[in-house]
């Protein structure tokens, strides 16, 4: 191993503005001619990290080394580090000449060793013809490179790149991480970048450091990154990934999906180790059904330009199905008084019937009275119901003050509820009544079944709701006839993304393959926050 | 169509521009060069108007005081506005928008009375030489001065300059001044290089707004310079109320005019643009 100079020491760094908390302790080493991409998402603290490297902030505690000594003292203007700003900064008042000159013309360098220098660096950054232009007559991209050239023309030891690259358009960006790469290999000095997007660290670094909340995820090479990732966030951080729960068999095989398969990495765990599984969308290859190692069926393609990012279902999730009663509204009509009453028979789970309370029951019977001619509501005074807890129909009576009443049918039930001892969730919903109008009416027809079955999934490890992602039913909402229908709730199974050049229709039934050296292994674990 | 009807918003304005600006700046040339005929219905063109101020050098003399004058309020103003409004600036949240306040309070009170305010203040047996007076200096008297009508002028005028001056400081980017100190520049070559630049366009049209009322200023000079101080506004003044001649008075007003517009464009050569090297 090359023994390699620290550069930047960050030692247990914090700094909190008020009471938040940007940075939670950070050390990190930077070595001499490193490109290091510090990386997260936006509020991660990785820009907070970057300006007290420039000066342009304090730490709260913490200490910064800058080979060897302490450079928190020191303001910006004293130390041998150049920034490139997110919006450039470029001084408006002079020409691209002037702005990379302007650092040396401090130092009172003399004129004809400055001429050469800037000369050297708009050659550097491919703009020789562009010195007399001004600030405003250049583009983005160009603004960018006059940016770094004005940096880059101090000599300094480290340049700090603060999310250079995210006010220019996608093809723009793609020559700019190319050109920044080259700049840093010839000069030679160690880049600190800043940025968001996991696919330009992984085209850049020698080094990437992935932050969130303040705190260091891992650090290590694009390959590790991408390859090993420490954990979940960094995994799904990186890029799109597909982690699925998995035990190891033995050292040389992981079981998931109740299947065992060959795998590399397996060896590096306990036998029984519950651990997640990664497989990367492009190391999933579709192969015809019988020849797949999982089968499922393609739920829906999305083209990127050369690939698909297809979504294949391999196994269904938790489902239920109810019965869902459906009648014409006959509102009980009291001529005298003018008001009509309306409400719906309703199934009730038994456990649910000690916490029941009148408003309850209007809830679930929708009951409504109102005037028959100015349809203005009038209030239900009255619930009258023998409900118990005991299973059984029950009759439940509203009355209005004005004595207008119907009677509908309560039915105790014990709790419909279906168990998946793959996904460790359950699922329950209850039989309903509604109104031909309730559905013809619906602005979200989904959302509005899944409250009139109380349909509702948790996970049988901790208890936390489980999303019911999929609502199943056969008839035409818009022209729905009263009778009977079933409905089927069901959760998310387990889905893979892949990235293939096929294009495949919706619903086909696919298999997927992938070699044992691309199912990468993770320690389950719960990362805070 | 739709561009049309837009159009026809602008039209009251137009309408408004063409009465209130256009016509009597055309009445103001129209008088400028001609002189009074027999009756009110013929007209004469001639350039005597002119001619008479240009060989007379007391006008000459006026002008050139009133020049120096205006010039003397707007240098004054600069150098008392520009601190003022770096302060301004770098006050933080509330602190800035309260120190405008006090700045621009005293504008809500009428000129003229702020300005007889200032002559019980500068006259004898006034504030001031009430103080000159404990200190054994009897009967100081600073109105009917050149000190008292710039005094007077900078009052006035120095909240437009502050206001400019601070608009363009306040607007400016905090990255830029990082950048300087990042390239190395500490903060008195951080303020000469980029902050003093970036702001010579707030201190320019501080000067015209500055200048302009300055030079035909009249009811200054003639309340703080006394009956016998005379600048080019007093002359306008005089023409058109006391001598009755229009005609020579709207000559003046052109003259003056042209002096400013060739000012003003003097002022905006130094207006930051970026510097072409060759």
């Amino acid at each position: 191993m090359e023994e390699k100079k620290k550069i930047i020491q960050i030692k247990n760094v914090v700094k909190n503005f008020g009471d938040t908390v940007v940075l939670k302790g950070v050390s990190l080493d930077i070595y001499d001619n490193e490109f290091v991409t510090l990386l997260g998402p936006s509020g991660c603290g990785k820009t907070t990290l970057l300006r007290i490297l420039g000066g342009f902030i304090d730490p709260s505690s913490g200490e910064v080394l800058f080979q060897g000594e302490d450079i928190l003292k020191l303001p910006p203007y004293k130390r041998d580090i150049n920034t490139v700003f997110q919006k450039y900064a470029l001084f408006p008042h002079l020409n691209v000449y002037d702005n990379i000159a302007f650092g040396l013309k401090i130092k009172k360098t003399p004129k004809d060793v400055i001429d050469r220098k800037v000369r050297r660096m708009l050659k550097l950054v491919n703009l020789e013809e562009y010195g007399k232009r001004g600030i405003t007559e250049l583009s983005g991209g160009q603004q960018q490179r006059i940016a770094i050239a004005r940096a880059l023309v101090n000599e300094p030891a480290v340049l700090l790149l603060d999310e250079p690259l995210g006010a220019l358009d996608l093809k723009l960006r793609k020559e700019m991480q190319i050109e920044l790469k080259r700049i840093q290999q010839e000069v030679g000095i160690t880049f600190i970048f800043v940025t968001h997007d996991q696919e330009e660290a992984l085209t850049m670094s020698d080094k990437i450091v992935v932050m969130k909340g303040g705190e260091i995820q891992q650090v290590g090479s694009p390959t590790e990154i991408y390859n090993e990732p420490a954990n979940e966030y960094v995994a799904n951080f990186i890029g799109e990934t597909n982690i699925i729960d998995g035990k190891i068999i033995d050292e040389h095989t992981v079981r998931f999906e109740d299947k065992n398969f060959p795998c590399d990495a397996a060896k590096s765990f306990a036998q029984n180790e519950l651990v997640d599984v990664v497989i990367r969308p492009e190391d999933l290859d579709v192969v015809p059904r019988e020849k797949g190692m999982l089968k499922g069926i393609v739920k829906f393609q999305i083209f990127k330009g050369v690939h698909y990012d297809t979504l294949v279902e391999t196994r269904l999730g938790t489902s239920i199905t109810v019965k869902m009663h459906v009648s014409e509204d006959k509102p009980v009509e009291n001529k005298s008084a003018g008001e009509k009453i309306s409400a719906n028979s309703f199934y009730l789970d038994s456990e649910d019937v000690e916490e029941l309370n009148d408003d309850r029951i209007l809830d679930l019977a929708q009951a409504e009275a109102w005037n028959s001619e100015t349809e203005e509501p009038v209030s239900i005074k009255s619930v009258e119901s023998n409900i118990r807890k005991e299973t059984g129909k029950y009759s439940v009576k509203f009355t209005t003050l004005a004595g207008t009443s119907i009677t509908v049918d309560a039915h105790v039930v014990r709790a419909n509820r279906q168990t998946s001892p793959v996904f460790q969730e359950e699922i329950s919903a209850m039989e309903f009544f509604v109104k031909t109008d309730d559905i013809k009416d619906s602005m979200a027809l989904d959302t509005d079944l899944k409250t009139w079955a109380n349909a509702q999934a948790w996970s049988l490890e901790d208890g936390t709701d489980v999303a019911i992602t999929d609502v199943k039913y056969d008839f035409d909402w818009e022209n729905i006839e009263p009778g009977e229908y079933e409905i089927t709730f069901a959760t998310e199974g387990y889905q893979y993304k892949v990235s293939t050049t096929k294009a495949l229709p919706d619903g086909t039934e696919v298999g997927l393959a992938f070699d044992p050296e691309d199912i990468h292994l993770m320690k389950k674990e719960t990362i805070p926050g | 169509m739709r561009i049309n009807k837009f159009r026809l918003m602008t039209y009251p304005y137009i309408g408004w521009i063409i009465v209130m600006i256009v016509v009597p700046m055309l009445l103001i040339g129209l008088y400028a060069f001609t002189v009074p005929g027999n009756d009110v219905a013929s007209v004469k063109f001639s350039l005597d108007n002119f001619a008479r101020f240009a060989t007379d050098a007391v006008f000459l003399k006026v002008v050139g005081k009133s020049l120096w004058i205006a010039f003397l309020t707007t240098v004054v103003c600069i150098l008392l506005g520009y601190p003022i409004a770096y302060i301004i600036s770098k006050a933080k949240g509330n602190k800035s928008m309260i120190l405008i306040l006090l700045l621009t309070l005293p504008t809500w009170i009428n000129m003229l009375v702020r300005t007889y305010a200032w002559m019980g203040i500068l006259q004898e047996g006034g504030v001031f030489s009430s103080i000159c007076a404990f200190f054994g200096f009897e009967g100081v008297s600073l109105l009917y001065t050149d000190f008292a009508v710039t005094l007077g002028m900078v009052y006035n005028f120095l909240p437009f300059m502050i206001l400019q001056i601070h608009t363009s400081l306040a607007k400016m980017d905090n990255s830029l001044l990082e950048a300087a100190s990042d390239l190395g520049a500490n903060r008195v070559q951080s303020f000469l290089r980029v902050t003093l630049p970036l702001s010579l366009p707030g201190v320019v049209s501080g000067i015209t707004l500055v200048f302009l009322p300055a030079v035909s200023s009249f009811f200054i000079p003639k309340l703080l310079g006394g009956g016998q101080y005379v600048l080019v506004g007093n002359v306008i003044e005089s023409q058109f109320l006391t001598a009755g001649d229009w005609h020579f008075g709207s000559a003046i007003s052109l003259i003056m005019a042209i002096i400013i517009i060739i000012s003003m464009w003097l002022t905006r050569k130094i207006d930051v643009q970026p510097k072409k090297e060759n």
